[in-house]
């Protein structure tokens, strides 16, 4: 390896010059790491840039720069594939803390002492490029969501192997008359065109369609999965798009609605192949339908069936009273709802239906009588009000998502990583949570579907693709919603979330997109979501290694498989770079090139730690790069202030941060620690899924190791961070330097 | 330049509102407007006509203004009253917008030999001065600045709803938060206070009837008065000027307070602003309380 | 006059509300209401009707014509349009309840005729059509006195005050009630309209 020459810039402008001695930062640098800076009034200027290439030209291999947050000016300080080390003197320093101030002053000294250990702590990374890389993409479904995504996919120039269960292509949507309004003025129900789609597909030349045919098992990682089929072939593909759709949740569970009772009652996916056919007819006796209503919610929203709204239901329901209208203009058509949830443009539909007369009654139906009178809990009038004289009673039942292969059995291992799977009742169990503490939440059950594994993966975390509570499959809705928690295989359509048909079109073409990328990184070595381009990739040093199994269970993304001796393998290329397998490690023998327990400890331990005599404490906070530095950095700009007793070092995720890191900072005298980083829980907000979650969990053991060491557990806290979080994480920190202060200076300070 | 349009006063004219009348008719010479008597004009309904009238009867009441007004030959059909401008603005667009309608009025008007084809634009008062004259022309005007007086514009209901936008097109206000009283009222040299009750309802005809009923809400928008530190009330509405004014003492006996404050028509403001004579034009003595602080301004 | 309105013979029969929808003015923009309760919410009266508007659009669909027409919503209504201006579906609030309380009269609920509204209602037309003009002083103490003779004594002496000072401001005249010149052409034009009204059924077309 060529020998290390950083350069170190120091930058003066944006007030940083004025509001702190910079001279004096240089100082730190020579004296103590023996090592010469450059200081520049405006370093992110032509003149400033060009001081650094010319630098780089001389022979620097890796630039330090202590002058904004490591966030903005990435275009201006980017030396591909020079790395680049920051450390920020603005948002978090003098934006957020009064000018020359000796305390601002330290805290900008410390800045700098820790971007210059982190410069001997790391290298550039070298990416994992080994073997073959497969551009095709598997996708799993042929109806509307599995069509669009493979036009899509060979639109994009990507080989397509489509596979679809049933012996047609075009799912569902074959059934349907007509499907719901995805045009201006959207207003009336449309034509059915699944036929365009389907010939779309099957006359494109990049596009194999299989039918009848499943996935029995998967192997390898993202850019070369192996994958065995149900015809006995096997395929290598380089992402995989799940699009096994919906299924109509179970009528026979809705006696209480008289699913059953009556050949009348019927569910609505029923009415809608009536209405196919051309023949809307009572199945009793045949005679025509004169007078419906429709029961929305039919065991949806319901906690004894399904917990959540299918969001198409209302629309589906109010189109068929329209095609029914249109059919027979005098046919009274009711509609039982409790919301009507008519979501974006399918407002425009409700109109149309309120003003061809279709009668809506607020409330929960309490009886379908045999005679099909509904009885209905008027909540708008007070009262319960039967409606009698229907032919015909609708159920207007929930989608079910397709994230397992009903047709198979459940397999016999994997339930219990899903239900075993980290999960916090209450997010913050260690005592002295700053601010007000989120409410604990119930754990649910995450037990894995009914069926056989979609996938059937061969990986060491089990053949599912973890699934929510509700049955769909895991990811972030907010940030990244086709990701699932297995990298390169996307979810899209009614299996990621209950949607009608443009939306699922939509989705296929986010998770198409999100496969393009998958492939293309995958050949790169470099990371997706949310860490793209990230070469670095976690290694481990098998020497030390002493099978404890902790990182192959903890990944939050199954990425860490074992060999026949239960030694970690790491398929690189399913890794998110989150570091939760370094956090995980208790012999830190896991890190990558440019992260480490040791960069981390070292960081940690080059801040000065003033002595009790002092008066001042010092406080460490390991802040996630995701949501926590930005809020920060925001609250810098906002010009709000905070206690310049802590030290912010940022983390990949605080799944990353190993409890050595927090007996590190406490055996060297600082006086308190927060973890600060996202949301965990089943509505989390870690951007690695589990992450915080797993913080969580480490810390609320970590309590009783504090206790030995005879120091207080309240000294060692986590606090919860969302991206607007600008106003509140400053409250946050000063409460938290306000307790520290008044449990009292560490002991071992100065040991 | 002198516009002639056709003039609605309305049955208050010669009753509660006399004074809007005159001071109006004052005013809108000096503003180059010449309002010309819809011949032999009738009752429009108010809010309460079509009870008994229905809708046809209290359509045809509206129509066979509008066809007076036809036939004298203006564009413009302008009235100072908010009710009068609702039901003749209603009856005008139903006439214009719905065949059934108009050939049902115009079977009725032709028992009197009468058509009228919805040719014509309803307009308020305000509006007219609003758009057609402008502020400036109404500052030119003004020879007798209010300096120092401190006026609530309260525009009420009916003057902005449901027709804040004009015949001739557009919006001329807003409903919520019209402004073109505090623009008289600064036009006239006085100050407008900011006034939260704006729009406030009086109870209109209901408060005639029921009172019991509707105290409460002008309380309301006399506390709001009380608030803003105005010492007068100006609106545009013959109603809400009655309902406003003859209720405080019943308001003062009910709720405990000490209301006693003038309440004004835009068109006395400008009157006294513009100089002209105090009673003749600006008919500040047909005032229930009498508004002394513009009195002692007055010519 | 409107043909009589069907009376439902159980809820949610839409016979009712099929009638409104076509025969009250803006009854047809009814069927888009979506009981967000805007109309409810903005009305200045809300709090003093027995079931304001939103839950009387619910009540007319739900088939409870009756208690529709005897609702004194259709009486509090202070006419100033809030509810037509704001609602998100451009229902016209205030006129449906107007059409609703002229039905509710000529169908001959008690409540309705009895109400304050109606008895107004009917002197001020008949001012109107008599005359041409409404007279003030005549509306209202023919107003006060349909509550009969010691009531309506009880009402005009609680309101001398008032009248007194209208009087001495000019505001309220003595003497012969103003009208118009052709009474006699007016009379004939509100004679065929009522006819009219009553051969179309009330329909606007």
């Amino acid at each position: 390896m060529t020998e290390r020459k950083t350069g170190i810039y120091l930058c003066g402008g944006c007030g940083i010059g004025e509001a702190i001695d910079v001279a004096a930062l240089e100082g730190v640098a020579k004296k103590e790491f023996k090592l010469d800076s450059k200081t520049h009034a405006c370093l992110c200027g032509d003149d400033g840039v060009a001081m650094i290439r010319a630098d780089l030209e001389a022979g620097i291999n890796q630039v330090a720069i202590a002058a904004c947050s490591s966030r903005v000016m990435t275009d201006r300080f980017g030396f591909e594939p020079i790395q680049v080390l920051r450390a920020d003197l603005r948002e978090k320093v003098i934006w957020s803390h009064p000018a020359n101030h000796e305390d601002t002053q330290a805290l900008a000294e410390d800045s700098v002492r820790m971007v210059l250990t982190m410069a001997t702590k790391v290298k550039a990374p070298e990416p994992y490029v080994e073997g073959e890389w497969s551009s095709r993409i598997l996708v799993m479904g042929g109806g509307v969501t599995g069509l669009a995504a493979a036009a899509q996919a060979a639109a994009l120039g990507h080989e397509v192997l489509l596979l679809e269960r049933s012996d047609r292509l075009g799912g569902r949507a074959l059934d349907s008359s007509k499907r719901l309004p995805h045009r201006p003025p959207y207003a009336q129900p449309a034509a059915n065109d699944i036929g365009d789609l389907v010939a779309s597909v099957t006359g494109n030349a990049k596009i194999t369609a299989r039918l009848g045919c499943t996935v029995t098992q998967t192997s390898g990682m993202p850019g070369r999965f192996v994958v065995n089929l149900s015809d006995g072939s096997v395929e290598t593909v380089g992402a995989i798009v799940v699009a096994t759709g919906w299924r109509p949740y179970d009528a026979s569970k809705l006696g209480h609605l008289g699913y059953g009772a009556s050949p009348d009652v019927v569910t609505g996916v029923e009415l809608e192949g009536m209405l196919k056919a051309g023949k809307v007819t009572r199945k009793s006796n045949g005679a025509p339908v004169k007078s419906v209503a429709f029961v929305q919610c039919a065991g949806s929203r319901d906690p004894d069936h399904l917990p959540y709204c299918s969001s198409i239901c209302c629309a589906t329901s109010l189109k068929q009273a329209l095609e029914l209208i249109e059919a027979e203009p005098a046919t009274n058509a009711y509609v039982v709802y409790e919301e009507m949830r008519t979501p974006g443009v399918m407002e425009e539909l409700y109109r149309t239906a309120q003003a061809a007369g279709v009668i809506f009654m607020k409330g929960k139906v309490k009886t379908v009588g045999a005679d099909l009178t509904v009885t209905v809990a008027d909540e708008l009038i007070g009262e319960d009000i039967p409606l009698a004289g229907l032919d015909m009673v609708v159920l207007a039942t929930g989608m079910v998502p397709n994230s397992t292969n009903t047709d198979a059995p459940s397999p016999a291992e994997g339930a219990e990583q899903l239900a075993g799977d980290i999960d916090p009742e209450v997010p913050f169990p260690v005592a002295g949570y700053c601010g007000d503490a989120p409410a604990a939440h119930a754990k649910r059950p995450q037990a894995a579907p009914e069926g056989g594994s979609l996938l059937n993966l061969q990986y060491r975390q089990g053949p599912h693709l973890p699934v929510l509570h509700d049955g769909f499959a895991d990811s972030h809705y907010i940030c990244f919603p086709y990701e699932t928690r297995r990298t390169g295989i996307y979810t899209a359509g009614p299996v990621r979330r209950p949607m009608d048909w443009a939306e699922a079109a939509e989705d296929a073409s986010g998770a198409v997109l999100k496969a393009v990328q998958a492939v293309r990184s995958a050949s790169a070595g470099a990371a997706l979501h949310p860490r793209v381009g990230d070469l670095s990739f976690p290694k481990i040093n098998l020497n030390q290694c002493t099978k404890c199994k902790r990182c192959t269970v903890e990944c939050p993304f199954g990425a860490i498989d074992e060999d026949e001796q239960t030694y970690p393998i790491v398929n690189a290329t399913r890794c998110r770079r989150c570091g939760t397998c370094m956090g995980a490690c208790p012999v830190r023998t896991i890190s990558f090139d440019n992260y480490s327990v040791d960069m981390l400890s070292s960081m940690i331990k080059a801040v000065k730690v003033p002595d009790e005599f002092s008066g001042k404490p010092r406080i460490l906070i390991m802040a996630c790069e995701n949501d926590a530095i930005p809020a920060l950095d925001m609250a810098g700009i906002k010009r709000n202030q905070w206690s310049a007793h802590v030290r912010i070092l940022p983390v990949r995720c605080l799944g990353s941060v190993s409890l050595l890191c927090i007996s590190d900072a406490l055996s060297v005298g600082y006086d308190g620690v927060m973890m600060m980083g996202c949301k965990p829980g089943d509505d989390y907000q870690c951007h690695f899924v589990k992450g915080s979650a797993m913080a969580a969990e480490r810390l609320s053991k970590v309590g009783e190791t504090l206790k030995s060491m005879m120091l207080e557990p309240e000294r060692v806290t986590q606090a919860e961070a969302s991206i607007a979080d600008a106003d509140r994480l400053p409250k946050v920190i000063d409460a938290f330097v306000e307790q520290i202060t008044a449990i009292g200076f560490n002991p071992f300070k100065g040991f | 330049m002198t516009k002639t349009m056709s003039y609605y006063p309305g049955c208050s004219s010669q009753a509660s509102a006399v004074h809007l009348d005159t001071s109006l008719r004052a005013v809108m010479g000096k503003l180059g407007v010449q309002l010309r008597d819809v011949e032999d004009w009738n009752c429009c309904g108010a809010s309460v006509g079509h009870i008994e009238g229905g809708h046809l009867g209290q359509a045809a009441l509206s129509g066979r203004n509008l066809a007076n007004a036809q036939a004298a030959g203006d564009e413009d059909f302008v009235t100072p009253c908010a009710a009068c401008y609702l039901n003749s603005h209603y009856t005008n667009e139903k006439i214009r917008e719905n065949p059934t309608v108009k050939a049902q009025v115009n079977e009725a008007l032709a028992e009197a030999g009468k058509s009228y084809d919805g040719g014509l634009h309803v307009r308020h008062a305000c509006e007219v001065i609003v758009n057609d004259i402008g502020m400036d022309k109404v500052k030119d005007q003004v020879t007798n600045p209010l300096t120092g007086m401190k006026i609530a514009g309260w525009v009420g209901c009916q003057t902005v709803r449901p027709f804040a936008k004009t015949d001739r097109g557009g919006m001329w206000e807003t409903y919520d938060d019209p402004s073109f009283l505090d623009d008289f009222v600064t036009a006239c040299g006085a100050e407008a206070v900011p006034f939260k009750g704006k729009t406030k309802c009086c109870g209109g005809s209901v408060s005639v009837m029921s009172p019991d009923k509707t105290l409460h809400l002008m309380k309301d928008i006399l506390d709001e008065v009380k608030t803003s530190g105005a010492e007068a009330v100006v609106t545009p509405c013959p109603l809400c000027q009655t309902n406003l004014e003859m209720y405080q003492p019943e308001i003062n006996k009910k709720f405990g307070t000490d209301f006693n404050f003038p309440v004004l028509f835009y068109s006395q403001l400008m009157a006294v602003a513009f100089g002209l004579e105090a009673k003749t034009d600006a008919a500040l003595h047909q005032h229930l309380i009498p508004p002394v602080s513009l009195l002692s301004r007055a010519k | 006059m409107n043909a009589p309105s069907p009376t439902p013979t159980k809820k949610y029969d839409l016979s009712f509300a099929r009638w409104v929808y076509d025969n009250i003015d803006g009854g047809d923009r009814m069927a888009l209401c979506m009981q967000c309760g805007t109309c409810s919410g903005s009305c200045p009266i809300g709090t003093q009707m027995d079931h304001g508007p939103r839950k009387l659009f619910m009540m007319i669909r739900a088939g409870m014509k009756e208690a529709v027409l005897t609702s004194n919503t259709l009486w509090n209504c202070v006419s100033c349009y809030n509810c037509v201006v704001r609602c998100p579906r451009k229902v016209p609030v205030a006129y449906i309840l107007h059409d609703l309380a002229t039905v509710a009269v000529r169908e001959g609920y008690a409540e309705a005729r009895n109400s304050d509204n109606a008895r107004f209602a009917k002197a001020f037309w008949w001012s109107a059509a008599k005359y041409g003009r409404t007279d003030e002083r005549l509306v209202t103490g023919k107003y006060y006195f349909s509550f009969g003779i010691g009531e309506g004594y009880k009402r005009g002496m609680a309101n001398l005050p008032i009248a007194m000072g209208m009087i001495k401001t000019k505001r309220m005249h003595l003497g012969m009630p103003h009208k118009c010149s052709n009474t006699g052409e007016l009379h004939k034009i509100l004679a065929k309209a009522a006819e009219i009204e009553a051969r179309d059924h009330g329909k606007q077309g």
